[in-house]
């Protein structure tokens, strides 16, 4: 049976896609937080990917292949130490999975590497620059994620490397930037603004990466739901309600209560609610016959309040 | 649609009330033809592109009056649109776009089945609050060629001026004289294999009669230009505003082009030529026909 690692296993997404390959690989995983009640078959490991200790991991599993999801994604901790974990932690992971011999690797990336910005077409493909740093650069360690991940397939064509791109991720386990914003009461928006998002439910992006991995794919695929609507909707959808501000007053705001460390979304995030970043998922589904088993009511119904 | 309850329920009975008759007719009549619009909506109401027709109800009622009560606006062979995707080709002026509201209000009071025309806007529209969401709720978006493939491989209607703001802000000298015609619809039209409908506005042209333009003052401020009308600037923004002079559109034929897209300039020049003789055409028979400029 084949070996499956998965960083960042202790997470929500992470815990999903476990459950999900038990049925058809031995999975294992680190984490630099134990999984409390994990199954019986899975070995846990409590490690920074930067350090030596995972590359003993790494060294002693033998995993045929590499799901990476270790990320820190908010911004409740250091500015720059969240940038070293990403950045240089996927840097030394892109090392052992080539010094010793993985065979796969599935890069969990995300759409917020486009950049919102009011000149994106509608429904992007995987060759659109990724700007997300010109306007947001608090995210560009996901952005040079991506790009190292990138730069890795060229590298060693022989390992097949896919990137995945999904939509805004929302469910129950999941705790995405974007399931944090819809579960506030009173959703700040941007008065004026309601740009179109799509949304994948959580068990859908287990779902495509588990796909990934059956076919062996290799390249850059987005990863899309089942639609999209304003963000109004999924506001109301979720059962919360918008608090439209000015951009004038959101946007000092953001910047003072984000460096006071009491809100946790940085300034640059405001473009997200302002323009729309819509991703074209056609090259996965045509690699994969992958169909979102989860509706839009089903995945705003997921949110539990 | 949902009865609202209340004040506030109590407050639109009585506005309702107050409508005259042929108002509230307008607003059934929209009701109705909202509800055959072939574009593929999803179970929140919208389409691959945020437009929603009961969003946009309200500038649908706006444009539908202006187009019933103030341009009187009279069609011609508007019954040869074809079914799908196409490129409507018109001629540009008037200083404000109101020939681009009155040609979609045009396409959804009078076609049949009726259809959401979708214009190609500048890039700094989805900037300005409030616009942003009224353009998209109506089926505008940003004129890249991205979007404009897409609509048209989605079936839809897409509106090009392709004279753009040259001929928008056209001096009263040259009305009805087409400006020099951007080539990408052409290449739009090759790559999507869509027909091109040319429309020929005849009224927009004389409602804001253009003296002078003050080119390098708009440059200096960024703006797309400065019109001096008899109007404007005299009486502030205000003087934008048109008279009330009759529209009256010409459809014209379907035209369908076949070629690479990539071709060089010359080649898509000749084909873009055609359809602008076209245009001319129409202009020239719809200026011959009308009975007079406001009748």
């Amino acid at each position: 049976m084949e070996k499956i690692l998965i960083t960042g296993i202790s997470g929500g997404q992470g815990r999903l896609l476990t459950r999900r390959l038990l049925e058809g690989y031995e999975v294992c995983g680190v984490d630099k937080v134990p999984w409390e009640g994990h199954p019986r078959d899975v070995e846990v490991h409590v490690v920074d990917l930067r350090k030596k200790k995972f590359e003993d991991v790494i060294r002693t599993e033998m995993p045929n292949a590499v799901v990476h999801m270790g990320f820190i994604r908010h911004f409740r901790g250091d500015e720059k130490s969240r940038h070293d974990v990403n950045v240089r932690g996927t840097k030394q992971l892109l090392d052992h999975c080539a010094n010793y011999g993985v065979q796969q690797l599935v890069v969990l990336s995300s759409s917020y590497v486009y950049g919102a910005f009011p000149e994106n077409p509608f429904y992007m493909d995987e060759d659109h620059p990724l700007s997300a740093s010109r306007s947001y650069p608090e995210i560009r360690d996901l952005v040079e994620v991506d790009t190292l991940a990138s730069a890795f397939i060229w590298k060693y064509p022989h390992i097949r490397t896919a990137i995945l791109r999904p939509v805004n991720v929302l469910g129950h386990y999941v705790h995405s930037m974007i399931g944090q914003y819809l579960r506030i009461d009173r959703s700040p928006t941007m008065m004026g603004f309601d740009p179109l998002m799509q949304f994948i439910h959580e068990e859908d992006v287990a779902e495509a990466i588990a796909l990934t991995l059956q076919h062996g794919l290799q390249g850059v695929f987005n990863v899309t739901g089942p639609g999209q609507v304003p963000l109004s909707v999924a506001i109301r959808e979720t059962g919360g309600s918008a608090l439209p501000l000015p951009e004038f007053l959101a946007r000092p705001a953001f910047e003072r209560l984000f460096d006071w460390g009491i809100w946790p979304y940085p300034a640059g995030a405001l473009d997200y609610l302002k323009f729309p970043v819509t991703l074209s998922g056609k090259r996965f589904v045509e690699a994969t016959k992958y169909r979102p088993l989860f509706g839009l009511e089903e995945i705003f119904q997921s949110l539990v309040r | 649609m949902a009865r609202q309850t209340g004040i506030r329920g109590a407050l639109s009975d009585l506005a309702g009330a107050l409508l005259p008759l042929s108002l509230r007719d307008l607003g059934s009549e929209i009701d109705d033809r909202m509800a055959k619009i072939p574009s593929e909506l999803n179970e929140y109401g919208y389409d691959r592109f945020a437009m929603s027709p009961v969003d946009a109800r309200s500038a649908l009622l706006n444009a539908a009056v202006l187009y019933r009560y103030y341009f009187r606006v009279e069609t011609f062979g508007i019954e040869q649109l074809p079914p799908g995707g196409m490129l409507l080709i018109a001629n540009h002026a008037g200083q404000l776009p109101f020939d681009a509201a009155m040609l979609g209000a045009s396409l959804f009071l009078e076609a049949e089945p009726p259809r959401i025309a979708r214009g190609m806007g500048e890039y700094w529209i989805p900037q300005l609050p409030f616009v942003s969401v009224m353009a998209a709720r109506s089926g505008h978006q940003v004129g890249t060629p991205e979007n404009c493939t897409q609509l048209l491989d989605a079936g839809e209607c897409v509106m090009v001026f392709p004279e753009g703001v040259r001929g928008m802000n056209k001096l009263f000298r040259d009305r009805y004289k087409l400006m020099r015609f951007g080539l990408g619809f052409m290449r739009l039209a090759l790559a999507t294999g869509v027909p091109i409908v040319p429309v020929g506005i005849v009224g927009s042209e004389e409602q804001n009669p253009g003296l002078l333009n003050l080119e390098r003052v708009a440059n200096l401020f960024g703006m797309p230009a400065l019109p001096v009308t008899p109007t404007f600037p005299l009486l502030g923004p205000l003087g934008l505003l048109p008279m009330p002079v009759r529209y009256r559109f010409h459809f014209g034929a379907p035209m369908h082009f076949e070629g690479d897209a990539g071709e060089e300039d010359a080649a898509i020049e000749r084909r873009v030529n055609e359809v602008r003789d076209a245009l001319d055409g129409l202009l020239k028979r719809g200026r011959e026909q009308r009975s007079g400029i406001f009748s």
